[in-house]
């Protein structure tokens, strides 16, 4: 029973994205300029050198800052596209 | 009417999307199941639960342990759980045989000996926080020990917070339709009338979590006003599953006057592939200004769970007449279905095949702009329509 591959990736597909902090590799895609999906690997995980693991508890959730903050200038400079954008999709 | 500017984007000439779906898999996950609440089981009786598409029989023993048999007997095919317990075994109603909650026939009281290999099907439970949990394994192995079900902070272990307000319903349906629930923003709206302003998924390893924020609907009639429940202005929720099928959520209803402090509980165990026993309860922490009868603040959770009963009683309208769907054609302003469904694959496949896309980290954060533009436009249009009506 395999899983199928989503729709939305057909044809606007993840992109890889580097850290700026510390070389972590990922892939990431924005449909919006608010819309993100990340995908880690093992290899990712364990690059990654400023995880905060948070504090559920008090809603404080589990994220790297930095490699958040890495996406968001990938999009503003175009390494990624951004679909809602102007040209994004394709 | 509402017209939204929907941008139709290109397709392949004009052809008909099909539905494509596979028959359910008649296997059942890996993973600890919760059963229900302890106490139950606690009244000197065998119980019978049909679950993983057996029947089986849960019993406990002198020591205060929750056995979990297969409830046929393997002498002549007696159901042990409409038998009695007999010490620390379960006496079947047929002719006496007596198991253990190993899952061997101890002894046969009008025997001399118990003839070889009289084992049968034991599964492994676990007590925490008021409930019993079973661990299934098709491949037949121990527990896996960082699949463990956390203690639940805040909740009836936790002094301040009220005992289990609990449900269960029997829910005609493959259990994969709950599963797509955690990633479905927008049949917040539609289904449940809430209005999600933040909605975010990450999985990893055996666990989905989904965050989400959201606000009241001015223009529906709030289901909990019919129930006495008082009028909420929005929550904060945080809800992971542990495995395939426990979900802990951290729940914050927010008020007039403060928030209050809830964890919800929304478990299944599948009866077979096409149909579930859903459970969900609700412990709350009792507001230090709120009642100071406990008996009041059980009342209280009592209608936060009539609430959400409400909510799962709306699911299931949909669940009993959709169609099941591999295929989902999804927009970008829908979650991460697919992505979902692969997390969810780990449990049904031998430990040994499980890829690192089913278990590695997978973050999606939705953009609520557009969705949000849409339905404050259609709760603004239903409020002056309503004010129209009261004025004509």
């Amino acid at each position: 029973m395999a899983v199928r591959p989503d729709n939305r990736l057909a044809d606007a597909p993840m992109h890889p994205v580097s850290c700026q902090a510390c070389g972590a590799s990922v892939l990431a895609r924005k449909s919006s300029w608010q819309q993100t999906s990340v995908q880690w690997s093992e290899a990712a995980m364990a690059t990654c050198r400023s995880w905060d693991p948070g504090d559920p508890f008090h809603g404080r959730h589990p994220a790297c800052e930095e490699l958040r903050g890495s996406i968001a200038q990938a999009a503003t400079d175009g390494t990624i596209p951004v679909l809602e954008s102007d040209g994004g999709r394709g | 009417m509402t017209v939204l500017e929907t941008t139709v984007l290109e397709t392949d000439g004009d052809q008909v999307r099909r539905i494509e779906f596979e028959a359910a898999p008649t296997r059942f996950a890996r993973g600890w199941h919760c059963i229900g609440l302890e106490r139950t089981f606690r009244d000197g009786k065998p119980h019978s639960i049909t679950a993983f598409g057996k029947k089986l029989v849960v019993f406990e023993n002198s020591s205060g342990e929750l056995n979990v048999l297969d409830a046929y007997c393997r002498h002549m095919g007696g159901d042990l759980s409409q038998g009695t317990i007999k010490g620390d075994e379960v006496a079947c109603p047929f002719h006496d045989w007596r198991w253990g909650g190993d899952g061997r026939c101890k002894q046969i009281p009008y025997s001399r000996r118990v003839p070889m290999r009289a084992r049968t099907q034991a599964w492994q439970t676990m007590l925490q926080d008021g409930l019993v949990f079973v661990w299934n394994d098709p491949e037949g192995n121990p527990p896996i020990p960082e699949q463990a079900i956390p203690l639940i902070e805040g909740g009836p272990s936790t002094p301040g917070w009220t005992d289990w307000a609990w449900y269960e319903t029997r829910v005609e349906t493959n259990c994969r339709e709950i599963i797509d629930n955690l990633v479905d923003m927008a049949h917040f709206f539609y289904v449940h009338h809430g209005f999600p302003t933040y909605f975010k998924n990450v999985f990893e390893g055996h666990t989905a979590t989904q965050l989400q924020k959201g606000v009241n609907r001015d223009d529906m009639r709030p289901a909990e006003k019919k129930i006495g429940a008082p009028k909420r202005l929005g929550n904060t929720s945080a809800a992971t599953y542990y495995g395939p099928s426990f979900m802990i959520d951290d729940l914050l209803y927010h008020y007039a006057d403060g928030d209050v402090k809830t964890v919800l509980i929304n478990c299944h165990y599948p009866i077979d592939e096409n149909s579930f026993v859903l459970m969900y309860g609700i412990s709350m922490e009792r507001p230090d200004d709120g009642p100071e009868d406990p008996e009041e603040a059980a009342k209280l959770t009592q209608k936060l769970v009539d609430t959400v009963r409400l909510g799962f009683e709306q699911d299931v309208a949909i669940w009993k007449n959709k169609t099941r769907i591999d295929n989902p054609l999804l927009c970008e302003e829908d979650g991460p279905v697919y992505q979902l469904r692969r997390w969810y694959e780990q449990f049904y496949t031998d430990v040994a095949d499980v890829t690192p896309e089913m278990t590695e980290r997978f973050e999606f954060e939705l953009d609520t702009t557009k969705p949000n533009e849409a339905w404050r436009r259609e709760v603004d249009e239903n409020l002056a329509r309503r004010a129209q009506e009261q004025d004509s």
